[in-house]
């Protein structure tokens, strides 16, 4: 399936311990691997999207225990750079194999810079183990603060969780006040940048998750590389996660190849759009990709 | 009759330099001249009016082996300038760079000058790139203390070429528990075959001076007892780290330092009137080419108390230890010597470290012009920056560094050597020409700024 990405296996999966999934997004799938992974050595540490100053503005930050990682649990709709320390992981910390967890365009960055360090030196061998999660787009947090507090009136601070699925944006607080808008007034607020993106389900990660294509509560797992299946399996093994087939489960794969396929298709045809002239009115925009 | 020869350039050191000796009959150094041909880069010129933050990071990149002196010198020099004392952490970690680069330094040099030595009880030279044993061994060993120098330099100084960590006003970061783990045992590791690697580089250059001849040109060219002698003094600012103006007792004093030219140092015109094809690899100058040292020199030549003087291990350690080891081969006996202080000051800096303490100074004034200095001992002796900050700008700034010391000394060194052998001596101070490659400032009375602004 060419726009899946690479996989050895694909699952529908949950973590098995409730602590775990008591506050992740969907399945636990990326605390549960990374928890595994710290207490049997896989990784040192994990770069994770930890809280950051304000509500839902996630801060990169290296976990080294069980709690931190807990407290990085759940999807933070804006831009975390946890690219930016990759390196540092390495140097202050002290690290020697290193978790990451990312979108598709912060997994590309991590293969990138093992292929082609720049800049990142003793980098690329300390790469342990790359989590993708699945990514239509994403937002500014000017932007995802507006969605909330004016669309959603809602007051970001009173947020228990926010969801992207069937069309809709919706925000969870405490008390149950939940609120829905349709995805299409949520478009303007994209950051523009991801809309030349030509990856969904982080189709170059060790192992890759998501929410769609299983019921809630549990998560979409393509297992990719050779690291990420011996992980993944003794993770399996060990009881830390539940993993079933994807045969007969609704809405299944298909849901996620089409939602790649649309993505995919939509962006390529921006990318053809900003080569022409008619674009700029002065010249054809650069492509990355060529 | 002297004869004049020229070895240019010269090999197995940092940079580009070369070698104008006038010799005797036997071929005896009556008078070199060594000299550096490497482009100017003018550093020092460039950084007026730049920010004391980019001034280090720029210095760094005047070298890639010690890249560690250039940033904390020159980082030091602006705190000492401004007048901002760093707390205690780090100054710890930046003790740790120290020792990690004096480490990968001091054995990257093994390499460079293992190949003039001689297996003990052959006559055997030491070629570092054989797969055959025991110099595969040796070899290893110097590459894992060289990981191990690099690797701790990472972990405190955030890059090992041209570290990030080091910021006016102490580091952007302290270290985890974990990376002060890493360390030691790096550190433990590390302790080991730095003595190992110690003394097996002082057996081969004692056996070098007992040695009557070495193989060179495809002749046994005799060496004499007195390779490498000078009569001139020592410089050192510390054993392991430093000084600044900022220190209650300075260990350098700037009023003893004169820079000249290498006009008044450096032979004149000469016809190079000797030649030798068979000297590796590749012959020395032909016959009939022109040389001009005093010109050519790319170098100023810094006095302290009028005299050239030498710096590097040997001036740390008969300045600190009195040791009296004369010569090439004393020069590389004290630096192998060295190992083992930087694995001893690294573990102790690494054991007084609070991993929870801050490493930023809380007030950085941003200065009035006063003049600072520091001092950092370099892998290759004291290297000095001077600056003078103002409103956060630099104003002046200028580098000594360690091997612009060393090449007039050098230099007088060569007197008695047979030619052939010049380069032993020039290797014996792991020279770095890129470092000692720098400005000359001239104001429009012909007089040097630097000196002018010290008077
Ligand atoms: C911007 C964005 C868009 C997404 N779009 C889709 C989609 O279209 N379809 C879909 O199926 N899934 C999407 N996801 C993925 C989904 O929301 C979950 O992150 C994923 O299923 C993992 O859930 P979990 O329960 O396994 O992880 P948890 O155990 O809850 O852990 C989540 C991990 O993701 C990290 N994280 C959180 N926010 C970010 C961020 N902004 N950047 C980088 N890392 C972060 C956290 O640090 C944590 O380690 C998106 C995620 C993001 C961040
Ligand atoms: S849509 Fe693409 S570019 Fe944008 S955040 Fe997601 S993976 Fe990155």
């Amino acid at each position: 399936m060419e726009y899946l990405g690479q996989y050895k296996a694909v699952y529908k999966a949950k973590a098995g311990c409730e602590d775990i999934l008591a506050k992740s997004q969907d399945g636990g799938i990326v605390t549960a691997m990374f928890a595994y992974a710290l207490e049997t050595g896989i990784i040192d540490g994990a770069i994770v999207a930890g809280p950051g100053a304000e509500p839902y503005k996630p801060e990169p930050m290296i976990a080294t225990t069980v709690e931190e990682l807990f407290a990085s649990r759940g999807t933070k709709y804006s831009v975390s750079p946890n690219l930016a320390l990759i390196k540092e992981a390495t140097r202050s910390y002290g690290l020697d194999k290193i978790g990451i967890v990312g979108t598709p365009c912060q997994i590309q960055a991590v293969r990138k810079g093992q292929l082609y360090p720049v800049g990142l030196r003793d980098v690329p061998d300390k790469i342990a183990l790359a989590l993708g999660i699945f990514c239509m787009e994403n937002f500014p947090y000017q932007g995802l603060f507006q969605m909330v507090e004016d669309h959603c009136a809602t007051k970001i601070d009173n947020v228990t969780k926010m969801d992207i699925g069937k069309g809709k944006f919706s925000v969870y607080t405490e008390r149950g006040v939940n609120s829905q808008i349709p995805l299409k007034v949520t478009h303007k607020y994209e950051q523009p940048g991801c809309h030349v993106c030509l990856d969904y389900v982080a189709n170059m990660a060790d192992i890759s998750t998501g929410s769609v294509g299983t019921p809630d509560g549990w998560s979409t797992v393509f297992v990719r590389s050779a690291a990420g299946e011996a992980a993944f399996n003794k993770a399996v093994e060990a009881g830390w996660i539940i993993a079933e087939s994807m045969d007969g489960v609704k809405p299944g794969l298909e849901l996620v190849e089409k939602l790649a396929t649309e993505k995919i298709t939509k962006n390529q045809k921006y990318l053809e759009h900003r080569a022409h002239k008619e674009h700029a009115a002065l010249k054809p925009l650069r492509n990355p990709y060529t | 009759m002297s004869k004049v020869v020229e070895i240019s350039p010269t090999t197995r050191h940092e940079g580009h330099s070369k070698l104008v000796l006038k010799v005797n009959d036997e071929g005896i150094i009556e008078r070199g001249d060594w000299l550096s041909i490497t482009p100017v880069r003018g550093v020092e010129k460039l950084a007026i009016g730049k920010t004391y933050e980019q001034v280090p990071k720029i210095a760094s990149r005047v070298c890639g082996i010690c890249p560690i002196a250039h940033t904390l010198a020159a980082s030091e020099a602006m705190e000492a300038s401004m007048g901002v004392e760093i707390p205690d952490d780090a100054y710890l970690l930046r003790m740790i760079l120290q020792c990690g680069n004096r480490l990968h330094s001091h054995a990257l040099h093994d390499i460079l000058t293992l190949p003039d030595l001689y297996l003990p009880g052959t006559d055997i030279k030491v070629n570092p790139f054989s797969p055959e044993e025991p110099v595969r061994s040796v070899a290893k060993r110097i590459q894992t203390l060289r990981m191990i120098g690099q690797t701790v330099g990472e972990i405190v100084g955030g890059e090992a070429v041209h570290p990030s960590n080091p910021r006016v006003g102490g580091m952007y970061k302290n270290i985890t528990p974990r990376a002060k783990a890493k360390i030691y045992d790096l550190a433990k590791q590390g302790i080991q075959l730095a003595r190992e690697q110690m003394e097996f580089m002082i057996a081969l250059e004692e056996n070098y001076m007992k040695r009557d001849w070495a193989e060179m040109c495809g002749r046994e060219v005799a060496i004499p007892q007195t390779l490498g002698y000078h009569n001139q003094g020592y410089m050192a600012a510390a054993p392991m780290y430093g000084s600044s103006s900022l220190d209650a007792n300075p260990e350098w004093d700037p009023a003893r330092w004169l820079e000249v030219r290498p006009w008044d140092w450096y032979m004149g015109e000469e016809e190079i009137t000797m030649d030798d094809p068979a000297y590796p690899v590749g012959g020395t100058t032909k016959a009939g080419a022109k040389a001009w040292p005093q010109m050519q020199a790319c170098t100023g030549v810094p006095l302290y108390d009028g005299q050239p003087v030498e710096v590097g291990p040997r001036a740390r350690l008969v300045k600190y230890q009195n040791y009296d080891r004369k010569g090439a081969m004393g020069l590389n006996i004290a630096r192998a010597m060295e190992y083992m202080d930087c694995m001893y000051k690294m573990i102790e800096a690494v054991d007084a470290i609070d991993t929870s303490a801050p490493v930023c100074a809380d007030v950085i004034p941003q200065g009035d012009g006063e003049i600072g200095w520091a001092a950092n001992e370099a892998p290759r002796g004291s290297d000095v920056h001077l600056a003078k900050v103002r409103n956060g700008k630099v104003e002046w700034f200028s580098m000594l560094v360690p091997t612009t010391w060393n090449f007039p000394v050098c230099s007088r060194a060569l007197t008695g050597a047979p030619w052939e052998l010049a380069e032993v001596i020039v290797r014996a101070y792991d020279p770095c020409v890129s470092c000692a490659t720098h400005m000359i400032v001239l104001d429009e009375n012909n007089k040097l700024v630097a000196q002018k602004l010290l008077e």
